[in-house]
């Protein structure tokens, strides 16, 4: 592992039980994320994309391997220390979003801020700010299912970079988005998640923006299959 | 929640707002309306044993008020109608004093006819005196002759019968005067014993009879005796001492008394005896038909002076007890102790 | 994280208020028919709270209630007297007699035969005259409820006559008393009158009141008497206790109301579980982002625990309201007169509401621990 690998990934296995038949979803990954950079980890429904960044960003314990992240080895950590470390290192946007709907745009871009035990107001100050820069600021006292499906998206991005993490997980940000909104998001994620000190893995089988990643990891049945700054060309 | 102010919200705001007001409300309302079981001093005061009784052993009892010499009821020892009547109710009589009179004509008529019959065994008395004076005059003359010629031997002889018969008519009329004597004095006696007098000194305390009703030797109309009497100095009180009590009784101590109805006059009463008898209780429940088999011993004790009590009253009585610990259930074996 | 908790709570107004409306109506259902019940069996030592200041009764060895009693003999009194620490004696009279109206109507009554002299036995104050309207000839004294029983069409019961035994009974005065278990009308009369209106037994005198002297306990002294006098003495809570335990044992209604209570625990159970489990549902996404972002299951475990104290506080308050808006509603009614609601049922009914919202609240709860914040990137 080298020092700027955000997160160093070695021999990763995991099985999940279906019945009484063991699958095994991984088949040992070994693979470094690196800061500054927007990684693309990419592949087939099933190929494990989702389980391999489940286990990377600490909430999927691995059947067997180990994941330093900003070298920590996070499946050493207690339940609880493994919570914290998310809490402090790590954003997340998911694909569905997971606003919280009673309460308001503000408030919820501002909830790892809140989780981390910062009072309510200067915690929403903070989240305004974001959402300011994300130029849905005039959208903060809205409820989420009053903003359309894109500010919906830029409240979760600002969720995800409030509490300032080294580390954006994003699961598909533009399935739901047609080519340019998606593009756009994608421009915005480069704009305000890449960082030097940031590593920013997207989950993504979207082909229209495989142009704008650092890097790209193909998953294959559980194993990677294409590691490199350019699509292969079979994709 | 167009209604409210903006940033006011109904359930997160007013609503607990409401609940908290309203379960202080409830709160209060539940312990001000809780029930007051507390239990109360009694308006009137009960009777009650005070001083050293209270707290010592000692025993209850009712009793009532009666005369020192206890309640005599006046009767009759003949029957007829009340002629006049001398006392009412309250009066202080003397011995002697007469009460009542009963109807004495029939007597003072055989008086009156034994009166006659004196007159006229006197006067008997007198002729006869008379005839025998005659007599004896004429037979001293006719003894005085010396001539036996002169008197003739027969009229000697009648002239001593005469004088005998005199003699004896005199007796008769004496006898006659005697048994006049003694119907008068009969006739008197029973005009006596028709005014009923006070056996004793003593007050009036009932009076169940007025002028011309008849009295009966058997007792007055309703069974009430005619007059009763009795020495109310001092007062009496009679109290009952249930059986089972009595044996703790402290004979010969004092009783603290007081009437019904005003338990806080109290007055000591000093022991005068008790009643030999253990009888059955029937006084003080007020009921004519009352069946009981409860017995109580009657212990006397003299009132001191006082216008609280009158002859009749219900009191209640404390009386000193034979401190002998808590009575111990009766066995059959154990002779109980007599002090 | 409580903030949040309690706007996702409120947020969704209907489950919000299905909560509510089942930990009220649980609250009200327990609280309220739990009250009645007490009031209820209570009223089986109304006949010892009416008569405040008897702080110890003698009875018979086998009398066992005011109402199940045996006659003693009249020199019980004397030996009660007789007892030290006992300040005073009183009899008390108690039987049953048949009444008949003015109107020729029969009707049970209960007699009660109050000391002559000072009027113990008599409860404490009087809705209409003073109770000195005793010392009247052939005067009586009728419960409020008996006036309700006995003059149904209103009429005003002062002066009316009854034939009690066949002795006249004129009503002098009306006692503010507290109902008896069987609302039987109630007469009060003197004890030397009460023997007239009773038909004659060999013994009368049904119970012996006492007070005790100061510094002493009644029962110390209610074990003195019994000790001397071999009757029966009690306090005055343990003759009511005794009154309570004859209806208890009795008749059916704890089971009845048992049974109630149970219902109403069972369907606050039912109701805000099914409703808070619904509720935890629609939210588990949430609860789940929130676990992948980093929110510690004990910090979960708060925030369902905000919220269940929440709607256990708001609704457990609106269900008590509504048992106090309902016994205060009805304390007009002769048949709820002097029903209060004991402390300790509210404690009671809230004990309830805090163990039917730690069985939801965990059944809830055991979801949202359970979800795995990986589920979230699916």
């Amino acid at each position: 592992m080298n020092a700027e690998s955000a997160i160093c990934a070695r021999g990763i296995i995991r099985d999940f039980q279906a019945g009484q038949s063991t699958i095994r979803v991984l088949h040992g990954i070994d693979t470094d994320i690196r800061s500054g950079e927007m990684t693309y980890v990419v592949g087939e429904s099933g190929s494990g994309k989702t389980t391999l960044i489940s286990i990377m960003c600490g909430i999927l314990w691995p059947t067997e391997g180990e994941v330093q992240v900003f070298g920590t080895d996070i499946y050493s950590l207690s339940d609880t220390e493994l919570v914290n470390f998310r809490l402090n290192n790590i954003g997340f946007i998911f694909q569905q979003y997971n606003l919280i709907p009673s309460i308001d745009a503000a408030a919820n871009a501002a909830v790892p801020l809140i989780a981390k035990g910062m009072a309510i107001e200067p915690a929403r100050q903070k989240a305004i700010e974001l959402l300011e820069k994300l130029n849905i600021g005039d959208q903060a006292n809205k409820l989420p299912n009053q903003l359309s499906g894109g500010q919906q998206q830029r409240v979760a991005i600002a969720r995800a970079l409030v509490h300032e993490p080294r580390l954006v997980v994003c699961d598909e940000p533009t399935a739901a988005l047609d080519a340019s909104s998606g593009r756009r998001v994608m421009d915005l994620l480069r704009e305000v998640a890449v960082a030097p000190d940031r590593a920013c893995i997207i989950v993504t089988h979207d082909n229209r923006i495989f142009d704008l990643a650092d890097r790209i990891l193909v998953l294959e049945d559980g194993r990677v299959t294409h590691d490199g700054t350019d699509m292969p060309d079979d994709h | 929640m167009a209604l409210l102010p903006q940033n006011v919200s109904f359930s997160r705001q007013i609503l607990p707002i409401l609940a908290l007001i309203g379960i202080v409300i409830a709160a209060f309302y539940i312990f001000s309306d809780l029930p007051d079981r507390s239990t109360s001093e009694p308006e009137q005061q009960p009777p009650k044993a005070t001083g050293a009784l209270a707290d010592s052993a000692r025993v209850a009892g009712t009793g009532l008020v009666e005369p020192a010499s206890e309640i005599i009821d006046i009767g009759s020892a003949l029957s007829g109608l009340v002629t006049d009547l001398r006392v009412q109710p309250g009066d202080r009589v003397e011995k002697g004093q007469p009460l009542f009179l009963v109807d004495s004509r029939a007597a003072r008529a055989r008086l009156t006819e034994a009166n006659a019959a004196i007159a006229e065994a006197r006067a008997a008395i007198n002729e006869a005196r008379t005839a025998q004076s005659t007599a004896s005059q004429q037979l001293a003359l006719f003894r005085s002759i010396d001539d036996p010629a002169a008197v003739s031997r027969s009229e000697v002889i009648r002239a001593e019968g005469e004088a005998a018969a005199a003699k004896s008519r005199l007796n008769v009329a004496r006898a006659r005067l005697s048994a006049a004597q003694a119907s008068a004095s009969s006739a008197n006696t029973e005009i006596g014993r028709l005014t009923v007098r006070a056996p004793i000194s003593g007050e009036i305390l009932a009076v169940n009879i007025r002028p011309g009703e008849f009295v009966a030797t058997q007792g007055g109309g309703g069974g009430l005796p005619f007059i009763q009497m009795g020495e109310t100095n001092p007062l009496h009180v009679r109290i009952d001492i249930d059986e089972n009590e009595a044996v703790r009784l402290q004979m010969g101590a004092e009783a603290t008394v007081s009437p019904r109805g005003a338990a806080e006059l109290q007055v000591k009463a000093k022991f005068v005896r008790a009643e030999p008898q253990v009888v059955p209780k029937r006084q003080l429940t007020n009921s004519a038909a009352e069946r009981v088999d409860v017995r109580v011993l009657q212990v006397i004790y003299a009132l001191p002076e006082s216008d609280d009590f009158r002859v009749g009253q219900q009191v209640d009585a404390f009386i000193p007890a034979v401190d002998n610990g808590p009575r111990a259930p009766v066995q059959s074996t154990e002779v109980e102790e007599q002090e | 994280m409580l903030w949040i908790a309690i706007r996702m709570l409120t947020g969704d107004a209907q489950k919000f208020y299905g909560l509510l409306f089942g930990i009220a109506f649980s609250t009200l259902l327990i609280t309220q028919q739990l009250t009645i019940f007490v009031n209820l069996i209570e009223r089986g030592a109304s006949g010892v709270y009416n008569a405040p200041e008897a702080e110890v009764w003698v009875m018979d060895p086998v009398s066992r209630t005011t109402d199940v009693n045996y006659a003693m003999p009249s020199t019980a009194l004397d030996e009660v007297r007789s007892v030290p620490g006992v300040e005073w004696a009183v009899p008390h009279l108690r039987a049953v007699a048949s009444v008949r109206t003015g109107t020729g109507d029969l009707e049970g009554v209960a007699i009660i035969g109050v000391d002559d002299a000072t009027l113990i036995g008599m409860p404490e104050n009087m809705v209409a005259e003073t109770k000195e309207v005793l010392s009247q000839p052939d005067a009586v004294v009728i419960d409020d409820g008996g006036v309700f029983n006995l003059f149904e069409n209103g009429e005003d019961p002062i002066g009316q006559r009854l034939e009690l035994n066949d002795q006249r009974a004129v009503i002098r005065g009306v006692a503010d008393s507290i109902p008896s278990f069987t609302s039987q009308v109630v007469l009060y009369t003197k004890y030397s009158q009460a023997l007239n209106y009773v038909p004659g037994t060999r013994n009368r005198l049904t119970f012996v009141l006492a007070g005790v002297t100061e510094g002493e306990t009644a029962a110390g002294v209610a074990d003195r008497i019994e000790e001397q006098t071999g009757l029966k003495a009690e306090t005055r809570e343990e003759f009511a206790q005794a009154g309570v335990d004859f209806i208890v044992q009795n008749t059916g209604i704890p089971t009845n109301f048992g049974i109630t209570v149970v219902l109403g625990f069972v369907v606050g159970v039912a109701i805000v579980g099914l409703t808070f489990s619904l509720f935890i549902r629609d939210n588990i996404k949430q609860f789940g982002a929130l676990k992948a972002i980093g929110v510690t299951n004990s910090k979960i475990v708060g925030m369902v625990s905000a919220q269940a104290a929440l709607v256990g506080a708001v609704g457990y308050a609106l269900g008590v309201i509504g048992t106090v808006t309902f016994i205060w509603a009805f304390s007009g009614n002769p048949f709820f007169k002097g029903f209060y609601i004991p402390w300790q049922i509210p404690l009671i009914s809230l004990a309830a509401v805090v163990v039917i919202l730690a069985i939801t609240g965990w059944i809830a709860l055991r979801s949202v621990l359970n979800t795995e914040p990986a589920s979230v990137f699916r």
